[in-house]
């Protein structure tokens, strides 16, 4: 049987599983590590890649997945963005990016691995139900929720703008 | 309802996508070059994997027909042939024929009651034979 090559167009799915790692770990080198990571796993196991079951980004999506987990716990969520933000000026948009981020970052781990899955790795909610080993239904309503809380967190933020460094300050 | 969905799409998720972390070029790049690096190296012990089995599978093909065989004995005479060009010939002699024999030694003849042994240059005496002897038959008429 003529085997397919799921990495045979590897650009598309560089950046759809940055973004989903990016989402997920947030932006900069561990992103890049982890994405890295990722497809060393995959080339090593190409050949359990079985078409059948799905297409290439959900299969690497999967390893990736196995990735964040199985990386070492003083890895933490970045915060690149945020300090940044307070030494420069910044655009409207590029605030509102910041703040989208961040309000991403204060989610559940469940509810930034849905927004993950659906904004940055692209899926849709059928694929992100096989990757999950969930209903689709309940998938759709989950991200729901997950967009509704995102929501709040954002007018909520937007209400009192507290910056994260000087919290910590 | 593709359209209807899109059009349903709140500008929150709309942002998200908009904004969603997108890697640097460079890391892109690197990144894709290491992955087609390792395609193209499978696919080279592939062509090597591919050209030996042809090569085993033809050979087997051919051993059926007797073509093994075939081949042999064409190699064979190829390589006599270009021995028999290769080679470097001598002047040809003859050494049985008619006019050898004008240049042959000269052999001295055997004295009279002596013959000359086969195959050499020496004589021998020749014994007489005895026979009995018969005296004239008597006269019975």
């Amino acid at each position: 049987m003529f085997r397919v090559d799921p990495l045979a167009n590897p650009e598309p799915l560089i950046r759809r599983v940055y973004s989903y790692v990016a989402y997920r770990v947030g932006d900069g080198p561990d992103a890049e590590d982890l994405t890295s990571e990722t497809f060393e796993r995959a080339l090593r196991y190409k050949k359990s890649y079985d078409s059948t079951k799905g297409e290439p980004v959900a299969w690497l999506i999967g390893i990736a997945r196995r990735c964040i987990e199985g990386r070492p716990p003083s890895l933490e969520l970045s915060s690149e963005y945020l300090e940044r933000a307070d030494h420069g000026d910044l655009e409207d948009d590029s605030l509102r990016r910041i703040a989208l981020s961040s309000a991403v970052e204060c989610l559940e781990e469940r509810d930034r691995e849905l927004i993950a899955l659906r904004y940055g790795a692209d899926l849709t909610a059928r694929q992100i139900a096989e990757v999950q080993g969930a209903k689709t239904n309940a998938i759709e309503v989950a991200l729901h929720r997950a967009l509704g809380r995102l929501r709040a967190h954002i007018e909520g933020s937007e209400s009192a703008p507290v910056r994260k460094s000087e919290a910590g300050r | 309802m593709r359209s209807w969905r899109r059009n349903r799409e709140t500008g929150l998720e709309a942002e998200l996508r908009a904004s969603r972390p997108e890697p640097s070029r460079e890391f892109v790049h690197q990144l894709e070059a290491r992955v087609r690096q390792d395609g193209r190296a499978r696919r080279g012990s592939f062509r090597v994997a591919f050209v030996a089995s042809t090569a085993v599978g033809m050979l087997l093909a051919l051993s059926s027909v007797g073509g093994l065989g075939y081949a042999a004995t064409g190699a064979g005479n190829a390589v006599a042939k270009a021995k028999r060009i290769v080679y470097k010939h001598g002047v040809t002699q003859v050494h049985k024929s008619a006019a050898r024999a004008q240049y042959r030694p000269k052999v001295k003849k055997c004295p009279k009651g002596m013959k000359r042994v086969k195959g050499t240059n020496r004589c021998k005496k020749v014994k007489r034979t005895r026979g009995v002897r018969f005296g004239k038959p008597p006269f019975t008429g």
